[in-house]
């Protein structure tokens, strides 16, 4: 199976890009995407079985089963968890290991 | 139909003509000509109005990647399937225990398209009644609930 990855690096890269052609204050616009933490997002969907969800959050997150399946139970029944939180890069990382397994994920800043 | 694992090997025996045909279509359920399913498989990573830049390089960049991610999934069981072989009047498939994560992910995405063609409500899914077969969204929920079985079978066996 081909590996992800490059697409994500091109993301960051092009990012880099433009921060840099912006002139103005581009520390600000720094200083917001190292300081707020970001949430990514489960969100539930009719389709995935609870099982295979349970399995996707211990593989890419490493939860125990017992969290992992906490975590579904609230996507399942409230329509979303916060199933991590950190920083933008390793969510966007997370977002996409979450949408290769086909499951419904955004990020979004922390309150 | 009966699954087993046989060492390196799982399998499914005594498939009968009509559940052999459905997995034959397993891989040709992700062809790009349904556009809810498109959105589905490929969602976007936020709802942010703000947040147009990563939507645009997460189309990009990142859908190429899961593109040819799923791609390779349902190749891998396409392959596997050219293994079907009949027992009688019935089939049998055997295939790599190291495929189980590509079935999966085909399976899934079968699963995920089929759902997102016929919109199914999650009771449609979730509680499965004696069905007759009298459309062709009919046949596509039967075709949901034997792929669950299979998805049930093999995250079973990756849960352990």
């Amino acid at each position: 199976m081909p590996r992800l990855g490059w697409g994500l690096n091109l993301c960051a890269a092009r990012r880099l890009i433009m921060a840099a052609e912006i002139k103005e204050a581009p520390l600000a616009r720094e200083k917001e995407s190292v300081d707020v933490p970001w949430n990514v997002i489960a969100h539930n969907d009719p389709v995935n079985l609870m099982s295979y969800v349970t399995l996707v959050f211990r593989q890419i997150f490493g939860f125990t089963k017992e969290k992992a399946r906490a975590h579904m139970l609230e996507v399942h029944q409230k329509g979303r968890s916060v199933v991590w939180s950190g920083a933008r890069e390793k969510a966007e990382f997370y977002v996409q290991q979450l949408h290769s397994r086909q499951l419904l994920a955004t990020l979004e800043r922390a309150e | 139909m009966e699954f087993y694992e046989n060492g390196e090997r799982l399998g499914f025996r005594n498939i009968p003509p009509v559940v052999a045909e459905l997995l034959r279509q397993i891989p040709r359920w992700v062809d790009g000509d349904c556009e809810a399913a498109e959105e589905r498989l490929f969602p976007a990573p936020s709802g942010d109005p703000d947040e147009d830049t990563l939507r645009d390089d997460w189309k990009a960049f990142v859908q190429p990647e899961l593109h040819s991610l799923f791609q390779s999934a349902r190749d891998t069981v396409a392959s596997d399937l050219r293994g079907l072989r009949e027992n009688g009047e019935e089939f049998d498939l055997e295939f790599p225990r190291q495929h189980a994560e590509a079935w999966v992910s085909a399976v899934n995405q079968a699963r995920l398209a089929l759902a997102a063609r016929h919109e199914f409500t999650e009771n449609e899914l979730s509680h499965p009644e004696p069905l007759e077969i009298n459309s062709e969204r009919d046949f596509a929920l039967l075709q949901m609930w034997v792929y669950d079985e299979i998805i049930w079978r093999l995250v079973h066996l990756l849960s352990d």
